[in-house]
């Protein structure tokens, strides 16, 4: 524990001098019913960055997701959004705040047509103009969408449901965008692509928080890199400087 | 892209008009052939279509089955029935009286619907199962209020500017109902292209994802449940009305229930054509072709009611059961498919 508190520390006087805080996480502990999964999480997304968590099966990695998109509650800590302080808020609520998760296994709506589903990630926005402009951003970011705008969702394939899922979090109009596993069980070629896609969505300012099993490319992708082992951050630091890391190579990246 | 948000909706889908059309020339085929009962019978499939259209905004729509919505009818015809029955206080008369029914069923689906949010698929099931049960019971002990078995009569026919119909009227009387109904769908064809509609869909097909589109599915949900107590109250309302009575609280029971969600499935779940269709089907078949069937039967000698082999109605759940039976075997996703489900 106190060597995990002091590797956060390094981390966020580090790398992050001069930054903003977009998303800061003090201290959170959670769980499912009797156990405890996440001990005393902390951890910072500053604006403009692209933030990598990363960590083996049950490490709670989308449990510290949960937490911060309001779905599970807190048992301890808290979490401020935008210098405000989020924690025991509505999910729904935070989506219109610009906190806006995609949720792992794509649960896009099957039934629903491509535009269909992301028209539902407009569902809170009123802005009739930025709606249509972000759906030629998508578009343009996913071409494929386009070509699919009229087949129902569940028709798509893994990867293109993936970027659906993408696409229609990009209609909320975030501000952070939360990631989970958005590389689980999809063809490597359409990963390259869906990161890609990460990558340039974040060169046009948007604050990404990436939770993956994938590390190597979680890292290559992140600017900094959070290492979760059983509910606590054990590692933190800057992407490049993880990739090389012993202690991650031999756990993560499988040297 | 956003020329399908931007283009006006039209006031019916195709299928609709079709259905409506067929439904309002009915009366004009009993002219042709005078011994059909047509109008008057047609009065109670309009009723169930009702009932049927509230229970597929919760079960079509919303995804959550509930096995209870005769309950619903039963507290719009015994709140028509106190609010307008002569022998009450109130008389409001018919137009406040199924105005109120719809009111007072909304804020009772609100009752049923806040403490069974967390429950999902068989368990909610069970529960508005149990739900109509009490609903039945308790009418039947409230005897003060609701006199027991007796039921609530007499109670008043509609009035339409002045004129109150009679049993003469079924021709009038059946129009009027159509016109509740044509009403009715209107409003469901634009609830469902609404914001509400869509969020309907969307924790129909995923509570998760839907969440993460800034919808509160319970508020969905109990939105869901309100809109279509409301339906089946306001057509336990007209049911009512038609029969001058509340009938007695067993006449809601669960084959009530069955019997609308039926409809739902056999006409086509989540469509509002299929459901109408569903009710001329199921129920047209037990109040229009059965009876006439019978009565042609015994003018021309061939069939007795004393015989229970020729009297068609005997065979009715014979039919039924083969009908459900053939329709899950050829057309399992009901007369009129909606989008066809893929991957759960």
């Amino acid at each position: 524990m106190s060597a995990a508190t002091t590797f956060t520390n390094t981390a966020s006087t580090s790398a992050n001098t001069g930054a903003t805080p977009l998303l800061e996480i003090k201290g959170i502990v959670a769980g499912y019913g009797r156990v405890e999964v996440l001990h005393q999480i902390s951890l910072t997304v500053n604006q403009g960055e692209i933030v990598s968590l990363i960590g083996g099966n049950g490490a709670g990695k989308s449990t510290t997701l949960m937490c911060i998109s309001g779905i599970l509650a807190l048992r301890g800590g808290e979490i401020h959004f935008a210098q405000q302080r989020i924690d025991g808020t509505r999910a729904d609520k935070l989506v219109a705040r610009g906190l806006v998760q995609v949720p792992e296994g794509r649960r896009i709506f099957p039934r629903m047509t491509v535009l269909e589903n992301l028209m539902m990630g407009a569902y809170c926005r009123n802005d009739r103009a930025g709606i249509a402009a972000d759906l030629e951003k998508v578009y343009a970011l996913f071409d494929i969408l386009k070509l699919r705008s009229t087949q129902l969702g569940g028709t798509l394939s893994g990867g293109e449901q993936q970027m659906l899922a993408i696409g229609r979090a990009i209609m909320s109009k975030p501000q952070l965008l939360m990631m989970d596993e958005p590389s689980m069980g999809i063809a490597p070629l359409l990963v390259t692509k869906i990161f890609e896609a990460v990558r340039a969505l974040n060169q046009e300012g948007l604050t990404i928080l990436l939770v993956e099993q994938n590390a190597r490319a979680a890292l290559r992708l992140s600017h900094r890199g959070y290492v979760l082992e059983t509910g606590r951050v054990v590692l933190a630091d800057e992407s490049k400087r993880l990739l090389v890391d012993p202690r991650v190579l031999e756990s993560y990246l499988g040297e | 892209m956003s020329a399908e948000h931007t283009q006006r909706l039209a006031p019916f889908s195709r299928g609709q008009c079709i259905v409506l059309g067929c439904l309002a020339a009915a009366p004009l085929l009993e002219r042709v052939i005078p011994s059909l009962q047509l109008s008057s019978p047609l009065r109670t499939v309009i009723v169930f279509a009702i009932m049927a259209l509230g229970l597929n905004i919760v079960v079509g729509w919303t995804g959550l089955l509930n096995l209870g919505i005769a309950a619903f009818a039963a507290i719009g015809a015994y709140t028509f029935g106190i609010l307008t029955c002569e022998t009450y206080p109130f008389q409001v008369g018919f137009w406040w009286g199924i105005l109120l029914a719809g009111i007072v069923g909304a804020f009772a689906g609100w009752l049923l619907g806040a403490p069974t949010l967390r429950l999902r698929g068989d368990y909610l099931a069970i529960v508005t199962l149990g739900f109509g049960e009490i609903v039945q019971d308790g009418l039947k002990n409230l005897e003060v209020i609701t006199k027991g078995t007796q039921g609530i009569n007499p109670l008043p026919a509609p009035s339409f500017f002045g004129t109150v119909l009679t049993s003469e009227n079924n021709v009038q009387w059946f129009y009027l109902y159509l016109a509740i109904l044509v009403v009715i769908v209107w409003l469901m064809r634009n609830l469902e292209f609404s914001r509400l509609g869509r969020q309907w869909f969307a924790v129909r097909e995923d509570e998760l994802a839907a969440r993460c589109m800034a919808i509160c599915p319970d508020k969905t949900k109990l939105k869901a449940f309100a809109a279509g107590a409301a339906m089946a109250a306001l057509s336990g309302a007209l049911g009512a009305s038609l029969l001058s009575s509340t009938g007695e609280p067993s006449n809601y029971d669960f084959q009530i229930s069955i019997l609308a969600l039926c409809i739902v499935i056999v006409g086509g779940i989540g469509s509002i054509t299929g459901v109408l269709l569903g009710a001329i089907v199921m129920v047209g078949l037990n109040v229009v072709v059965l009876p006439n069937i019978a009565e042609s039967l015994q003018r021309n000698g061939i069939g007795s009611t004393s015989n229970v082999f020729s009297a068609p109605n005997n065979y009715k759940f014979l039919i039924f059961g083969l009908a459900l039976v053939l329709m899950m075997r050829y057309r399992p996703d009901g007369l009129i498919q909606t989008k066809k489900a893929v991957r759960s």
